[in-house]
């Protein structure tokens, strides 16, 4: 009951915040309507912004606007674009699957390189192997993510040419079967994915590591050994179980980071999704839009909250009731 | 076939940034089939690291060597791969508990039952049963297989660690304190648990624990550790009644379970692990050292049958033995018999009570110890060489005696000054300044005035406590080696009674002179004595461990006596 209440408070909180954010930027939505990225701004007469702030409803107390947003919502409409011309839902439902392409693949990329990674330094501890593997990740997390993938476009897009420039599929192509369809998306995504799992790998790595090395100097483990395990068993059962746990929510609680992340490295690979769109928007003040956005994403990482919770409940049978007496 | 477990010479060593800390300095047993030993010893003494060092668990950077021959096969000798293989089959340890020994995300049917499914012995369908059957041996209802570690309480948890421990049927098992979260009556049982799955399984058992009580439940061996060196081995029985290393004795005297009515000693200081030291592991805490202890370490000798120590003295040493003493009184021409062959043996730092009723001869006796009479037959030892004793009392590091009487004892016209240092004095010990210093020295361990007005003092002037206590100034400003105590509370109120009591026994644990403490008070003797005397009509009736004879006073020969004498009888 409790944990309900909390994840509304939540949900409240990230509606008021994508309403009142994107108000506070300074700047106006009609300043500069119309025109793609290198036309020349039209500027507007004072009658017609006049008439568009009458037409979106701007001209309304705040109050009354915050209203119309919640009510909006309640049934299902995040509002019109300014820009685009389009609702905000359609354009977020078309861009949202390449987003979350990136973010899961990168994830799951990471996750296993991290856990991998991290379990491997653990085992060898205070050897060089680990103090190398240590230094490596960390110079290379410490790089911001689109230099990261500014450097791999320079090499293996322009200059190696092994994978496309730009976008999430090459235009007006025929694919002659579906096979086809899916290396072409795979060879677009390569690059991307590529810079948010080096991005994101490091801090996976060193929490599993961390974690680990202190799971190892625990009493049960100790016992493990004794009872003659077999080895794999002691790693990945006794070992890697326990020190997985923090992990979960730290993947949670890193899923918003990945998001911004994936914003950025968009638009270093001019990939069509959310976070591409995200900057059309913040450059025009299109507030639907980017309140559209901004509640994607952020119910995107409340649910994974929300999942982490219950996973971490399933995993640690410390958490919650556990296991019932007959 | 060989049916023996034979440890040799293990040594642990934790690595700890630049420096080595030694925590097991050479161990060495035997243990047969079936039969059980314990290892006593406080905390830090290195018996937990010893057990491990025997699994083979002491991990890199830290070091162990040594052997360990398990029933005629060398197990420490080898490979990390192949001991596994006798790990949990062969050896395998019930450890000691804590919240983390078990891992928390897993139940405890599966960690009792992962090894054997893993070796094949039973199938995955089998496992839940077998889980609940090893919980029923040892006395839990099975139910807990289902169970977290969180969810039980430490006694279960306990319980849980030996039905892991016996699993795999091993012929030998290392107990790490197994009853260390268990209240009296669960630790009883588990000690019969314990005990009737030895019965059953025959296996050979290394007992771990700082409780003295339990190793006497559980083994017929034992050995006391100190700082990593094993100091005394032998039967527990013969060690609990008599143990012969200071340490040892110590150890009992602080421990409550062995001795419930008697006044708690710790041994003064502490074990400093980080000295590099050559010499005995004790000596920085011991009251009988000499100087060869500080040089050179001392082996492990036996010194009696089944009995070996780690002492350059052969521990502890006798400062004073009556042999065979008799001791007749001519009254008119009728020869009374006061003494007949009465023995006694009163060891360095000891306490020995002699009790019994009045008559008994106890005050002869004392007078006889002490030089003040000769006896008729027998002799009197003192430090095992036949000594003028009229001279020991006049030197320092003799015997010195304290009688019943403060009032009579000191002259009423000297002053408390000239009572303490009168010994000395007369016995041209020190200068005028060096004598006025040691009493001042003396007052102060016993808790009076060392200002000059109270120096001044006439001694006719002062309460009885005090008078007392300036009497027991008076013995100790000689250093003595031995201090015999005639009735010494006997005229004083309950609490200075106390008073006097306490100073005595923390200046003995202090400076370890022995005490010859006479007494009618069993109650008294109970609170301060390690070892009882009782005289009956002139001769020893009873002699052995206070602990022991006053807990089964039953079976005592002077079982009416004691059951009048004592409070709770």
């Amino acid at each position: 009951m409790g944990k309900k209440l909390e994840y509304l408070i939540t949900f409240l909180v990230i509606l008021s915040l994508n309403f009142g954010l994107p108000r506070m930027m300074p700047g106006d939505p009609f300043l500069y309507i119309s025109g793609d990225d290198n036309d020349i701004p039209v500027e507007y007469s004072r009658e017609q912004i006049e008439y568009y702030r009458e037409y979106y409803g701007m001209d309304q107390p705040i109050y009354k606007q915050y209203g119309g947003y919640i009510s909006d919502l309640a049934r299902g409409d995040l509002g019109f674009s300014y820009t685009h011309r389009e609702k905000v839902s359609r354009l977020i439902i078309n861009r949202l699957p390449w987003t979350f392409l990136l973010v899961a693949s990168s994830m799951l990329l990471s996750l296993f390189l991290g856990i991998g990674l991290g379990t491997y330094s653990a085992w060898k501890r205070n050897q060089w192997k680990d103090s190398l593997l240590y230094s490596l990740i960390m110079i290379l997390s410490e790089i911001p993510a689109f230099l990261i993938g500014l450097a791999l476009l320079v090499i293996f897009a322009a200059g190696l040419d092994w994978f496309p420039l730009s976008g999430a599929k090459t235009h007006f192509a025929v694919y002659a079967s579906n096979w086809q369809h899916g290396m072409d998306i795979a060879k677009h995504a390569v690059l991307p994915v590529i810079t948010l799992t080096i991005a994101r790998t490091g801090g996976i790595y060193l929490m599993v590591r961390n974690s680990l090395a202190t799971v190892l100097t625990k009493d049960f483990m100790r016992t493990a050994r004794a009872k003659g395990l077999k080895e794999h068993r002691i790693r990945y059962v006794h070992a890697l179980r326990n020190a997985l746990l923090p992990l979960i929510t730290r993947i949670a609680m890193q899923l918003g980071g990945l998001v911004g992340g994936a914003v950025l490295v968009e638009n270093v690979f001019s990939y069509p999704g959310l976070g591409t769109l995200m900057t059309t928007a913040v450059a025009y003040r299109d507030y639907p839009l980017l309140q559209g956005i901004f509640l994607a994403i952020g119910t995107t990482v409340v649910l994974a909250n929300l999942c982490a919770d219950m996973l971490y409940q399933k995993a640690d049978p410390r958490i919650g009731q556990g296991v019932q007496r007959k | 076939m060989d049916r023996t477990i034979k440890a040799s010479c293990l040594k642990v060593q934790y690595q700890t940034g630049n420096y080595a800390v030694e925590a097991v300095r050479g161990a060495s047993f035997t243990l047969r089939e079936g039969k059980s030993l314990g290892i006593v010893g406080e905390s830090g003494s290195g018996k937990t690291s010893l057990a491990l060092a025997l699994m083979g668990l002491i991990d890199k950077p830290h070091n162990s060597s040594g052997e360990l021959m398990l029933f005629g096969e060398s197990y420490l000798g080898l490979s990390e791969v192949k001991q596994k293989h006798h790990r949990w089959s062969t050896i395998a340890m019930m450890f000691q508990n804590s919240m983390e020994v078990l891992n928390p995300v897993m139940t405890i049917g599966d960690q009792l039952t992962e090894k054997l499914k893993e070796r094949k012995t039973i199938s995955s369908g089998q496992a839940g049963r077998e889980a609940e059957r090893l919980l029923q041996l040892t006395g839990l209802e099975g139910w807990e297989a289902k169970a977290f570690p969180h969810q039980l309480s430490g006694g279960m948890r306990q319980r849980v660690l030996l039905a892991m421990a016996i699993a795999p049927k091993p012929r030998f098992l290392i107990l790490d304190e197994p009853t260390s979260s268990l209240d009296g009556l669960a630790k009883q049982d588990m000690i019969r648990t314990i005990l009737s799955l030895q019965k059953k399984m025959d296996f050979a058992m290394l007992v771990i624990s700082h409780d003295v009580k339990l190793i006497g439940g559980l083994t017929q061996e034992v050995m006391v550790m100190y700082g990593g060196h094993i100091i005394e081995k032998g039967f527990t029985d013969a060690v609990m009644e008599k143990p012969m290393h200071p340490y040892t004795r110590g150890l009992f005297n602080a421990s409550v379970e062995l001795s419930p009515h008697k006044d708690l000693w710790g041994i003064p200081g502490e074990y400093n692990g980080n000295e590099v030291h050559k010499g005995c592991a004790f000596y920085n805490r011991c009251s009988q050292r000499i100087s060869l202890c500080c040089e050179q370490t001392p082996e492990l000798k036996s010194v009696s049958i089944e009995r070996e120590i780690a002492c350059h003295q052969k521990g502890l040493i006798n400062v004073l033995r009556g042999e065979a003493i008799t001791k007749h009184y001519q009254i008119g021409n009728r020869s009374i018999p006061a003494l007949r062959k009465a023995c006694m043996n009163l060891r360095h730092g000891e306490t020995i009570a002699m009790v019994g009723p009045s008559g008994s001869g106890k005050s002869t006796f004392a007078k006889i110890l002490a030089g003040f009479i000769q006896p008729d037959e027998g002799q009197v030892l003192f430090n095992e060489k036949k000594n003028d004793l009229q001279q020991l009392a006049c030197c320092e590091g003799g015997v010195q005696l304290v009688l019943q009487d403060p009032f009579s004892a000191l002259s009423h016209r000297m002053t408390v000054e000239e009572v303490i240092s009168e010994p000395l004095k007369l016995n041209g010990i020190g200068n005028e300044l060096s004598r006025c210093k040691r009493v001042k020295e003396t007052l102060k361990a016993l808790q009076l005035d060392d200002c000059e007005a109270f120096l001044k003092r006439y001694t006719s002037s002062l309460s009885g406590g005090q008078r007392q206590r300036v009497a027991i100034a008076r013995a100790l400003v000689m250093n003595p080696k031995v201090l015999i105590a005639d009735e010494i509370t006997s005229m004083l109120d309950v609490s200075t009674q106390a008073n006097v009591l306490r100073l005595l026994k923390g200046l003995q644990n202090k400076n370890g002179f022995a005490l010859l403490f006479i007494t009618h008070d069993l109650n008294l003797a109970r609170k301060v004595a390690d070892q009882l005397l009782i005289l009956d009509r002139g001769s020893v009736a009873e002699e052995g461990s206070a602990g022991r004879i006053l807990q089964n006073s039953d079976e005592s020969q002077c079982a009416d006596m004691l059951k009048a004498g004592l409070a709770d009888g």
